[in-house]
């Protein structure tokens, strides 16, 4: 058996280890265990009633008007999800691209492009709301004065152009992000390799397609599984920008205000069900973590040792 | 057909002049190596004949068209890099395919090309590996055939053998002499190794600091170095340069003896240039000749190189035979063989004729 010593270093060791993971078990592995628990039990308020088996993730799933209320709260979080995919990294790639070229400016741009990700999302999201005002926001007053005063609209009060706009607020704060870590991707594919495309051809497309994207596929692992967790944990920017019941109608509810509703209540939804919150919880955990780990595993297949 | 002209070209990185004023000329079905110094901007010159860089003043003529502003993959020109910069993510069939199919030949084409050279390179069996999977010597032939089946007009070489061991330097040497041979395109090869240049080129370039030393074929360079800088870069060991004064008939050294000379420039001061083999080494301190002292021998089998420590301080190598023995400290008269030194302006460092 191998002896183990206390040495000095060791004791060091254990002391910076154990309390930090003792926060980590305390309020983020014991939280998790426990919503996994509460999943399975009636709720009367606060006090735990019955076992009830899957009852609750039945209800949630199958029985109105939760069934409604989830599906459009999911619904709308595929279309964040997507919608995100094409504005964020989409954009995110091609910011990327540009800053690596060094287009003039590439300095400037690489610090513009990524300050809106250190901004608080309470920031980020109160100034969209100030922008979309229907009467005293910049983006109406714009459009106004450049004679086009015919699209300005009350972009967060109507169901079909809300969601959007709290998509491209989401986009416009988080572009940054994967901006950074395609560039820092890009700046990873050696110089020769690109001097040795420019000698085979001069379209871009054909170097962003042919080398260029191939060879950040890391970069696109990481972006695409971050995205993924995001869109389907969004909360903040939706519950500041429309509000608890995902207004106007539910047409910005998702699935994490949905849950946040359920199981802690507000004064349109009435009481609190941890049970029903719980098994919600559960369900969103249990997709996100799926998914990812698909995404993860489908992607990693595809990258490069460069 | 390729024909190559270089007129007054000049390269600047903003504020830095790189190349002063390069003028060149490459026929058809040349070997042309340039090589010089690390620094002295001959990667440069092949990156500007590439069209990788932009060209900062001059003329680069390929076949009587001026090429400064044609895009790098319409030039008719494919470079083999220093780090063979292969594709990672394709495979060597996929890494020479890339580029002829976007040159719009049809897939016949493409395959019989690649077949051609995979056939030439001995890369059939290799045709799925990916390039992580090869060896350095793989790599470089993937490489070249990157560039063969593009049939170019021009091949560039960049520094290709400077990441193989030394063993299988030799043997890829052999196989791109061998190569030009059979395909008969222009090469141009950059290294700062004399004797990568010396077995390959048909004309070497010796390049130092942004300029042109001197163009010619391997032998002329070696018999013929046109100033001090191409005679003491080209030939191993390098040549000893020696700072004489005629007296008469006689080259003396400062305190250091002289010799006998029958033919040479009528300045007074001189730089005498001595290759390993125009001296002869003779023990003790009799007689005609430069007075020196054996700092050590390089012992080489076939001969043996001993480095003599002049009376000026200037390091003297001579080739001698194997078996002579010369031990260190021991006081040697260096002989210089009739009609084998080289002179030097004492000025300007450039070729005296005898």
């Amino acid at each position: 058996m191998p002896h183990l010593r206390m040495t000095g270093r060791g004791l060091w060791i254990t002391a910076l280890i154990v309390p930090p993971l003792a926060f980590v078990a305390l309020f983020i592995v014991y939280p998790i265990i426990s919503a996994f628990a509460y999943a399975f039990f009636d709720w009367q308020g606060l006090r735990r009633g019955d076992f009830v088996g899957l009852e609750n993730f039945h209800t949630v799933l199958f029985v109105e008007p939760y069934r409604s209320w989830t599906i459009n709260a999911f619904k709308n979080n595929v279309i964040v999800f997507f919608a995100l995919m094409v504005l964020q990294n989409g954009l995110g790639f091609i910011l990327a691209y540009a800053l690596w070229r060094g287009l003039p400016g590439a300095r400037f741009h690489r610090i513009a492009v990524f300050l809106p990700v250190v901004l608080s999302t309470i920031i980020v999201a109160y100034l969209f709301k100030l922008f979309l005002h229907p009467l005293f926001g910049v983006v109406n007053i714009s459009l106004r004065g450049i004679g086009m005063g015919w699209l300005a609209q009350p972009w967060l009060g109507q169901g079909n152009t809300a969601i959007w706009s709290l998509i491209v607020a989401q986009a416009w704060h988080m572009v940054g992000f994967p901006t950074l870590v395609f560039l820092a991707g890009m700046q990873r594919i050696p110089g020769e390799i690109l001097d040795a495309v420019r000698m085979e051809t001069e379209s871009e497309w054909v170097k962003i397609t042919g080398i260029v994207w191939p060879l950040v596929a890391p970069s696109a692992t990481i972006v695409f599984t971050l995205l993924f967790v995001g869109a389907f944990n969004w909360f903040e920017l939706p519950y500041i920008m429309a509000g608890l019941d995902g207004s106007p109608f539910g047409s910005t509810d998702v699935l994490g205000l949905y849950f946040y509703r359920t199981a802690f209540g507000n004064v349109s939804s009435g009481q609190q069900d941890f049970g029903l919150g719980s098994a919600l919880a559960v369900l969103i955990f249990l997709f996100v973590a799926v998914i990812a780990s698909v995404i993860t595993v489908r992607l990693r297949a595809r990258e490069i040792q460069l | 057909m390729a024909q190559l002209s270089l007129r007054g070209i000049r390269k600047r990185f903003r504020d830095t002049a790189v190349l002063h004023g390069i003028d060149l000329e490459i026929g058809d079905r040349e070997f042309v190596v340039f090589v010089g110094p690390s620094g002295c901007g001959k990667s440069t010159l092949l990156r500007l004949i590439a069209g990788l860089d932009p060209i900062s003043e001059g003329e680069f003529v390929l076949n009587g068209q001026r090429m400064n502003d044609v895009p790098p993959s319409r030039r008719g020109i494919a470079m083999v890099f220093q780090s063979y910069a292969l594709y990672p993510h394709m495979d060597v069939y996929e890494n020479m395919a890339f580029g002829a199919r976007l040159m719009g030949l049809d897939k016949a084409e493409v395959e019989s090309r690649i077949a051609e050279a995979a056939r030439m390179l001995r890369l059939e069996p290799l045709l799925q590996r990916k390039p992580r999977e090869l060896s350095g010597g793989q790599r470089q032939r993937v490489a070249i055939g990157r560039a063969l089946v593009r049939k170019p007009q021009v091949f560039l070489l960049d520094e290709p053998l400077s990441n193989l061991d030394a063993a299988l330097r030799s043997d890829v040497r052999l196989e791109i002499a061998r190569l030009h041979h059979e395909i008969g395109g222009t090469m141009i090869y950059v290294t700062h190794d004399q004797v990568e240049a010396m077995t390959l080129a048909d004309k070497i370039v010796v390049m130092n600091a942004g300029r042109i030393e001197q163009v010619g074929s391997p032998r002329q360079l070696y018999e013929q170095p046109a100033n001090l800088f191409v005679a003491t870069f080209i030939g191993s060991p390098r040549m000893t340069i020696i700072d004489v004064v005629r007296e008469g008939d006689r080259l003396a050294m400062a305190e250091g003896g002289s010799i006998a000379v029958t033919t040479a420039p009528s300045a007074d001061t001189l730089k005498l240039g001595l290759r390993s083999d125009a001296v002869r080494l003779e023990p003790g301190t009799t007689g005609d000749g430069f007075a020196g002292q054996v700092i050590y021998t390089e012992y080489l089998g076939d001969n043996a190189y001993v480095y003599v420590r002049l009376a000026d301080g200037t390091l003297l190598a001579a080739r001698t035979a194997p078996n002579d023995s010369f031990p260190p400290d021991a006081p040697v008269t260096v002989k210089v063989e009739p009609g084998a030194g080289h002179y030097f302006s004492a000025e300007d460092g450039r070729r005296l004729a005898p």
